[in-house]
């Protein structure tokens, strides 16, 4: 039995560490925090590894022993138990040892970990919000704060600061190729630190339950080179500066309608922070916080109905004509 | 004891008939069996809730549910399992066993037992009552301010949630001081601590940690209820309160409570190894000393649960080392069962069948605990299917199959027949094999990235093939569980009648004959050893003096358990019952308003003065002086 | 005995039904496309009997900015938890005077002009303290176009 059991643990390993490599899974390390967590899961696989198979043999040795002492022994004999209290104390210590090992394991990955909080190449600022996420980025020339949502662009080789806040209740953010995660609470400012080494795209999922729509609060990481991130930037600090005069109508609508009483467009009159900032939409690759792609499409469906799409959500359907939504949603994805 | 003295102890100990019997009866046999209907009713709604979410979680964009049903369901599904399943379950058990044990005829507070069960159907219909009206609560079985606060959450939710907590913990407490005392001060002549069986050593150190563990969220609950209420700001961080507070508080009571769940299976393991290795326990010491290092241990670890919530690292590292630490008490139980096997001569029945899925499988939520238990590491790993796997083998491996363990051993002795062994064995087949098979992938899930919590994931995320498979794996647990129940209620009708000792078991409870009579034994047994049936071959030595026309009961010293004086022992009473309706009443309407605490009050003032009331003349000596002629 | 205690059950369920339909979560309720008709409109009933929706009203409230001259410490004809509405107090006529209180007012969508009308007809109703335990677990949330950021 204990065998059985055995070998549906050997194939269900196989089967799955095929599946290793993924843009959300802390086993396919993309930082140094979240490489020096997967050595340190490594470690504990064999250590624990290990020991269970320890266990399962002495259990196996057990029942088999027994099974041929069923016909040997008779009745009433007095048990000799020094060999197993020996046995019990070696146990005992080889079980202090390895959370010994185990445990100072854990304290000098979080050394490491802590060495990576002192360097701040960039400083973010993260606030969670009923379900999406408003990312700021500290301008290294002017100091000013840089606002965007839903996204987070981090340049590889660097240390970025994340500062961690929410505007209502708990969340918590996480990264997994990147680092390990850290809530958002309310009344506390939290740090993680985030030095991402490899670029690509990845995805972070809130994941603390913060109401109706959890499941549905993630957000892209785009890591790429310090050049890149940089003239990224620098379009993200610009304001909207449309003056395409097809793209009028939708201007009109977004900036002046129902969107400009929630959500921002820095050169626009449309001031409202409730909702995400939507001045450079156009260069996100998804939107509603990782749910629907950035496509003309998803974007003009959002906006006449969001509730199709994540029940719960805060943003109201819209009622727009169809030439109007069309419009719309037309020159969202022009804000690049 | 003359056949006529039987006949007027039967008399004496038996409960009126019918309805008014049932309300008023104080014998612990049958509260503990509605008790375990309740608890085992439960479980099967539990598992429905559980197998709702997994059928919503079996393929991506799945809209069997939307995300309102799917946060009832975990909320209702975590909330019953661990407040109306486990904890009441070990309780049961030990109401039902703890006196056969001890050869006594009942707990130390029989109308104190039936007062628990009272307020626990008052929790668990303040629960489910407003599930079927479509009022669930809807925040977790954890409910963290400020989502739970009176701001993100409206209505009366929040507040049904809480106050459950309120009926069961205090349920609970009483469950567990009856048991503590009865155990410390009720065991038979002979039967000093150290001759005691391990499952009453469990059951007692599990009672001590109950009463320092629930108050902490009897009082977080009552807080939460004042912030929405009476809009206190205990976890207002605008008005200086703390939102960790409440998760500090939550799991100061939250890691105790697992070990309140587990103790008990310790307990289960260490009654049913000896007896079917046919040989005593081994490590005995060794196994007393790791209960007492796992209970105290366990009030030093709470912040594990809260690793990620920005807390200093130098304080998140001592519980790193304080979560791994209680890996050696747990490692060195492991040993001592496996020895004792080892050097037995094991019948493989169903309820050693129990006690071997539970190493195989406990042990493996044990080593994901010690992984977790990293502070550094848990940051990936909580908040992830990485930790509903490691929760669900400590709990259904950890506990679960040592209570289905424990209930195959026990039922012969409960209702005088034995269960099929055939269906016996295939009904743990597929629930150990269901489970494993479903809830092994979940490590995979969390280490793929999913989280907790969620009603749906993206096509893309390539977690569709794992849901299955843990999909698959709890359908087929629950077909198990069926088969259990089944072999269960016609094993009662059709299974073959068992005798007083079909086990050859070492302890007390198998002494008297099955089922037990309402008083249990007919003379208290008087015991030389920690195995007494297997020592006194043919007769085992009795202490005779219990009164046959009245009620008593032997109480005896904690330490020696010498003989001090006999105690009358209540009989049927109505007052739990009234008490229990007054206390209900008052805890149901505090949700509303606060005037309830004043008016609440004085129906239960009174219930309780009735219920206290004398009905004999005062002592005018101290019962140790000699008075009875 | 059975047969009692379900009578009992069924007894109370059937008192406590009308108490708990203002508690019901629909995540998807038949939005109203257009404006209350007359004081008497039957859909008003889906968002004033609900606590979920007059929450959602609140939620709202603050996010379009109406507390910084409404909000708890309002007094006189700004304040609008003492029930004398210069419009009156019928949902249509809330509705249309939160739909004409400037620009502000006319950008707001349907479904959440019926929220907050359903939220000012019941604030007399809100508990003064709870309101502002309320305001505080919400001080953190953006007020139209200011937000002071998270609370430290």
């Amino acid at each position: 039995m204990v065998r059985a059991l055995a070998v549906k643990r050997a194939v269900l390993l196989v089967l799955v560490l095929a599946g290793c490599s993924g843009r959300q899974t802390p086993l396919d390390p993309a930082g140094d925090q979240s490489q020096a967590l997967a050595s340190l899961f490594e470690l504990m696989v064999w250590v624990c590894g290990g020991m269970y198979l320890l266990v399962l043999l002495f259990l196996a040795a057990s029942i088999y022993r027994a099974r041929r002492r069923l016909n040997a022994l008779p009745q009433g004999e007095t048990q000799d138990d020094t060999a197993l209290t020996r046995g019990l104390w070696l146990w005992g210590g080889l079980v202090s040892l390895g959370l010994v090992v185990l445990a100072i394991a854990s304290f000098v990955t979080d050394w490491a970990l802590a060495q990576a909080d002192r360097r701040a190449d960039l400083e973010v600022r993260v606030t969670g919000h009923q379900w999406w996420w408003r990312i700021e980025y500290r301008d290294p020339a002017s100091g000013a704060w840089i606002e965007t949502a839903n996204e987070l662009h981090l340049p590889a080789g660097r240390t970025a600061r994340v500062s961690l806040g929410s505007a209502d209740v708990i969340h918590s953010f996480w990264v997994p190729n990147v680092a390990g995660k850290m809530d958002l609470v309310p009344g506390r400012r939290n740090v993680l630190s985030l030095t991402p080494r490899r670029a690509g795209w990845f995805r972070g999922q809130c994941a603390e339950f913060c109401g109706t729509q959890h499941a549905l609060m993630a957000f892209d990481v785009k890591v790429e080179s310090p050049e890149r991130f940089a003239a990224w930037l620098a379009r993200q600090r610009a304001p909207v500066t449309s003056s395409d005069p097809q793209l009028a109508r939708g201007r009109q609508i977004v900036t002046g309608g129902a969107c400009a009483s929630c959500h921002v467009l820095r050169g626009t009159a449309a001031n409202g922070r409730a909702g995400p900032d939507l001045t450079h939409l156009g260069s996100r690759r998804m939107i509603a916080a990782g749910t629907l792609p950035m496509t003309r499409d998803a974007i003009q469906g959002w906006i006449l109905q969001p509730r199709a799409v994540k029940p719960g959500t805060s943003m109201p359907p819209i009622a727009l004509s169809p030439e109007d939504a069309d419009a719309a949603s037309r020159y969202l994805v022009s804000l690049r | 004891m003359t056949p006529d003295q039987r006949l007027e102890l039967a008399r004496t100990w038996a409960d009126p008939p019918g309805l008014w019997g049932f309300l008023t009866t104080v014998d612990h046999k049958r509260i503990a069996a509605r008790y375990i209907f309740t608890a085992i009713a439960l479980l099967f709604l539990g598992g429905m809730l559980a197998l709702d979410m997994r059928l919503q979680l079996l393929r991506p964009g799945m809209e069997r549910m939307g995300p309102q049903e799917y946060n009832e369901a975990f909320t209702l599904h975590g909330s019953t399992m661990l407040f109306l399943v486990s904890v009441p379950v070990m309780e049961a058990m030990a109401l039902w066993l703890v006196p056969l044990m001890i050869g006594q005829r009942n707990v130390a507070f029989p109308r104190l037992s039936a007062f628990s069960y009272w307020l626990y159907l008052g929790g668990v219909l303040m629960l489910w009552v407003p599930h079927a009206l479509n009022i669930t609560p809807d925040l977790g079985w954890f409910e963290y301010p400020p989502l739970s606060g009176p701001a993100y959450s409206p209505g009366h939710r929040a507040d049904i949630w809480a106050q459950m907590i309120t009926f069961t913990e205090v349920a609970a407490l009483a469950a567990s001081v009856n048991i503590a005392v009865t155990i410390l001060k009720m065991r038979p002549p002979g039967m000093t601590l150290t001759r005691m069986p391990l499952f009453l050593w469990a059951m007692l150190i599990t009672s001590l940690m109950t009463i320092l563990a629930l108050p902490s969220v009897m009082l977080v609950t009552s807080m939460l209820i004042a912030d929405r209420l009476v809009s206190t700001a205990f976890f207002a961080p605008a008005a200086s309160g703390d939102v960790v507070l409440f998760q500090h508080l939550f799991w100061f009571f939250g890691h105790p409570e697992v070990y309140i769940i587990f103790v008990p299976a310790v307990g289960f393991v260490s009654a049913i190894v000896p007896t079917f290795a046919q040989r005593p326990m081994f490590g005995y010491r060794a196994m007393v000393v790791s209960l007492v290092a796992i209970a105290l241990l366990g009030f030093g670890l709470w912040v594990h649960h809260m690793f990620a919530v920005g807390l200093p690292r130098i304080g998140n590292a001592f519980y790193t080392a304080a979560s791994m630490a209680i890996a050696l008490p747990a490692g060195l139980q492991i040993f001592c069962w496996i020895a004792t096997l080892w050097d037995g001569r094991p019948r493989f029945q169903t309820p050693l069948l129990w006690i071997a899925g539970f190493l195989a499988t406990f042990v493996i939520g044990g080593l994901s605990g010690v992984m977790t238990a990293a502070a550094p590491l848990d940051l990936q790993l909580t908040d992830t299917y990485f930790i509903v796997a490691h929760l669900h083998y400590v709990l259904v491996g950890g506990a679960m199959f040592p209570l289905f363990g424990a209930f195959c051993y026990w039922y012969p002795k409960a209702t005088g027949r034995l269960m099929s062994e055939r269906w016996g064995k295939r009904a743990f087949w597929l629930i150990a094999g269901g489970f494993n098979f479903g809830f092994f992938p979940m490590h995979f899930l969390g280490l793929m990235g999913m989280p907790r919590r969620i009603y749906t994931y993206p096509a893309e995320a390539g977690w569709e093939t794992l849901n299955m498979v843990a999909t698959a794996g709890s359908a087929i647990a629950v077909l198990g569980g069926l088969v259990f129940v089944a072999n269960a209620a016609l094993s009662w009708r059709y299974g073959p009648r068992a005798g007083a000792d079909p086990w050859h078991a070492p302890t007390l409870e198998w002494a008297t004959a099955s089922p037990p009579p309402a008083y249990n034994f007919d003379e208290v047994p008087v015991v030389s050893s920690l195995t007494p049936l297997w020592d006194e071959r043919g007769t085992l030595p009795v202490m005779s003096g219990l009164a046959t026309d009245q009620r008593e009961v032997l109480v005896t010293s904690v330490a020696r358990a010498s003989p001090q004086y006999r105690q009358n022992s209540v009989g049927p009473s109505i007052w739990p019952l009234i008490s229990g309706i007054a206390v209900s009443a008052l805890f149901v309407a505090s949700i509303f308003t606060p005037w309830a605490l004043v008016w609440g009050a004085p129906p239960i003032g009174l219930a309780l003065a009735l219920w206290f009331w004398p009905t004999r003349p005062r002592l005018k000596a101290s019962v140790f002086a000699d008075t009875r002629s | 005995m059975r047969c009692g205690a379900g009578l009992v059950l069924l007894i109370t369920a059937t008192l406590a039904l009308p108490a708990c339909s203002r508690e019901a979560r629909v995540i998807d309720p038949d939005q109203p496309v257009t404006a209350p008709v007359g004081a008497a409109d039957p859909r008003q009933g889906q968002f004033t009997d609900n606590l979920f929706q007059v929450a959602q009203g609140g939620r709202y409230f603050a996010w379009y900015g109406c507390g910084a001259c409404h909000g708890a410490q309002a007094r006189g004809a700004l304040d609008l938890a003492d029930a004398k509405w210069k419009s009156g107090g019928s949902i249509d006529r809330l509705y249309a005077a939160i739909a004409a209180h400037g620009p502000l007012g006319a950008r707001i969508p349907t479904e959440q002009l019926w929220q907050l009308a359903a939220y000012v007809r019941q604030l007399p109703e809100l508990d003064p303290a709870l309101r502002r335990r309320q305001d505080l677990d919400q001080a953190a949330e953006p007020q139209a176009d200011q937000w002071s950021g998270p609370l430290r």
